[in-house]
């Protein structure tokens, strides 16, 4: 595993690589923003084993510059093909969780001949009526100045699962780590606060045209993306089966909680 | 030099809540469910509260202040311009301060120009026209994203200063605000335009702004210690780098006045509405109990380096406003000013010692105060604390800045 920081067009982009083989894009959100910068997941170690894993951070994250006034899913696309030219890297199979998905999914349907395979994991990105995407945002704002009880419980199954409790605890924690955190939300500002709410209407129309292999995966009680959106990308993409994977007993960061499930699913569409 | 500036501000607070309301609700901001706004009680509140601020302008104060607030218990006035018209016609003399429009909450700042600029007109050159970029719950409420509301809130102050200064029709080439034809009809009174206020805390880069295009400086920071005096040395010497001179009323702060005949009597008449302002109005705002919207990792406005200095330097545990337990622990935070005229005297002579500021803003009415207990309040603060103020601020200022001293204050001070 290493870290580095690439130069991009006019920018820079942190990205932290792990394993060997071909290449797999992975795309963080925010319950696993801490996995994209010096500790790798069990879940993309598990990833690393058959392919070179490569997490570039999103804008304004562990180091990759922001976006500045630009706040359109445009602009993040640009980001990630000056990334990818930077890496010179073709074509690839791509990973991505929560707004991460979003990004995968907006790659995929924009250049389908480039993703060898898609997984998304508790993706955010579609406007489904009736089933709001979470308020990530009031949920980031301690109760009592330092209770993180209710984003834990957006982010997880359950507001005392040892994950939660290790990335989210109850008091101001590790500067860096909080730092990051705050990085990831302030991306989420620039992108998705506002319609559209960490979606793009006009996604779920576009997922036809990619028709790699797909997997969509989602834990069962997701706090954050209702399992109706993983649903719904289930069936705009064709090569996902027309079914997500719930994952039973799982919470939105469902990769953190059941890695080895997660790793299995996302390897069935790995060739 | 004028002596200090006395301004009596209205939050316009919500006060009938329910009496178990602190321990059944998690807000008063954002999602405090408006099924607890009662119709038929509320009915002629309004027009009161306009009233009180009438009465200020009649008994000598020389402005009132109004402010936007959306969606809470704590602030009735979504449109203070609306407030600001009822005053415009109601009263002949005093500035009216809109403290001010939430700029990123408009669609357009055009239309901010244009309803200032007919305010200045309906009251006759008395308006202050105030600029804020909202905070946490104004993101919330509007689905305003926070991290770029900043820029946008900058690029719309620039475009309302020029709509009211360069000649029309013209093209504003904004990042956020593109428009072919600005061109506003009518144009202010004042000129080259109304004062403008921005409310802002110790931001090096907002008082910058501030220094750069002559604007005065609010701070907005509701306790008053060391904090108060290092903000107005910090205005002071950013303006310095712009090559300005401090002067008091390019400043001004924010505080709470309850004044009674005697100590006992403030207190006894002012407890219910001060201690339902503290525990009901503030939670969400100011108070760790509950969720507290205004500021934090959900709100993520301010760039992360400087979020990284916050947390390197702030204790998340550290009581704010609403959390104050008991008198004593009011006293200290000089926010909320209790007591007797002499008392009230004494506490704003020692604040103005340290952070010598040429603009007070004075709430006079707390939560759910009784109203005429408002006005006495008001009218003792009017007839025997505002005169020796002003009288004791002239000594301040000449002798904290003796190269503005004119000639009248010189003989004042003899």
């Amino acid at each position: 595993m290493s870290a580095r920081l690439i130069e991009i067009h006019n920018a820079h982009v942190a990205v932290v690589e792990a394993g060997a083989g071909a290449p797999l894009i992975y795309l963080h959100g925010f319950a696993d923003v801490h996995a994209c910068m010096d500790e790798l997941q069990p879940f993309h170690r598990l990833l690393a084993k058959r392919r070179h894993v490569i997490a570039p951070a999103l804008p304004g994250v562990n180091g990759s510059d922001e976006l500045g006034d630009s706040t359109t899913v445009d602009d993040m696309m640009f980001r990630l093909l000056q990334t990818l030219d930077a890496l010179g890297l073709q074509d690839f199979d791509l990973v991505g969780h929560c707004s991460g998905g979003w990004f995968a999914a907006e790659f995929a349907v924009r250049f389908p001949e480039r993703v060898k395979s898609l997984s998304l994991i508790g993706a955010s990105g579609l406007f489904v009526r009736g089933a709001l995407i979470g308020d990530v945002f009031m949920n980031a704002q301690p109760e009592r100045g330092v209770d993180y009880k209710s984003l834990r419980k957006m982010l997880f199954s359950s507001s005392d699962h040892p994950v939660a409790r290790r990335y989210y605890p109850d008091i101001r924690g590790d500067v860096d780590v909080e730092v990051r955190r705050y990085q990831m939300l302030r991306f989420g500002s620039f992108l998705g606060f506002r319609p559209p709410y960490f979606y793009n209407r006009s996604l779920i129309d576009r997922l036809y045209r990619a028709k790699m292999p797909a997997r969509i995966i989602t834990g069962e009680s997701d706090g954050m993306v209702p399992v109706v959106h993983a649903q719904a990308y289930a069936s705009g993409l064709s090569g996902s089966g027309g079914k997500p994977v719930i994952i039973k007993g799982a919470g939105h960061a469902v990769h953190l909680e059941a890695p080895e499930m997660v790793a299995e699913a996302v390897s069935e569409v790995l060739r | 030099m004028n002596p200090v500036e006395l301004y009596c501000w209205h939050f316009m607070s919500y006060p009938y809540l329910p009496k178990d309301f602190d321990e059944k609700y998690d807000t008063g901001w954002v999602t405090v469910p408006n099924e607890l706004w009662d119709r038929e009680r509320s009915r002629g509140l309004l027009r009161e509260y306009t009233d009180q601020l009438v009465y200020a302008s009649e008994i000598g104060f020389d402005g009132m202040v109004l402010n936007e607030h959306h969606q809470n218990i704590y602030g009735l006035m979504p449109s203070p311009n609306i407030i600001a018209a009822a005053l415009a016609h109601a009263t002949k003399r005093g500035k009216i301060v809109v403290l001010g429009n939430l700029l990123p909450l408009h669609m357009n700042p055009l239309r901010v120009a244009e309803e200032y600029a007919m305010l200045d007109n309906l009251c006759d050159g008395r308006l202050v026209a105030g600029f804020a970029p909202g905070s946490g719950p104004e993101t919330f409420n509007y689905d305003v994203p926070s991290a770029p509301s900043r820029d946008q809130f900058w690029e719309a102050v620039d475009l309302i200063r020029e709509a009211w200064t360069r000649p029309g029709p013209f093209a504003y080439e904004g990042a956020h605000y593109p428009l072919r034809y600005v061109n506003p009809w009518p144009l202010p009174t004042q000129r080259p335009h109304p004062p403008i206020w921005i409310p802002a805390g110790r931001s090096k880069g907002t008082l910058r702004e501030i220094a750069k295009h002559g604007y005065s400086y609010f701070l907005s920071s509701r306790s008053h210690g060391s904090a108060t005096a290092k903000s107005q040395q910090l205005f002071e010497k950013t303006l310095g780098e712009y090559g300005q001179q401090y002067a008091p009323h390019r400043m001004g702060i924010l505080m709470s006045v309850v004044v009674g005949e005697t100590d006992a009597e403030a207190r006894e008449q002012g407890k219910e509405g001060i201690w339902y302002f503290l525990r009901n109005c503030l939670k969400g705002h100011q108070r760790r109990e509950g969720r507290q919207l205004t500021y934090g990792p959900g709100v993520p406005y301010i760039p992360s380096e400087e979020w990284r200095d916050f947390l390197s330097s702030t204790d998340p545990t550290t009581p704010l406003l609403g959390d104050t337990e008991d008198w004593d622990d009011l006293q200290t935070s000089q926010s909320i000013l209790v007591g007797s005229p002499d008392t009230i005297y004494e506490r704003i002579v020692g604040i103005l010692e340290s952070a010598p500021v040429g603009n007070l803003l004075l709430q006079f009415h707390l939560g759910n105060m009784n109203f005429e207990f408002t006005r006495k309040s008001m009218k003792l603060f009017a007839e025997q604390v505002a005169p020796r103020l002003r009288e004791a601020s002239l000594k301040i200022y000449a002798r904290r800045f003796p190269h503005l001293t004119s000639a009248g204050v010189a003989e004042l001070v003899k």
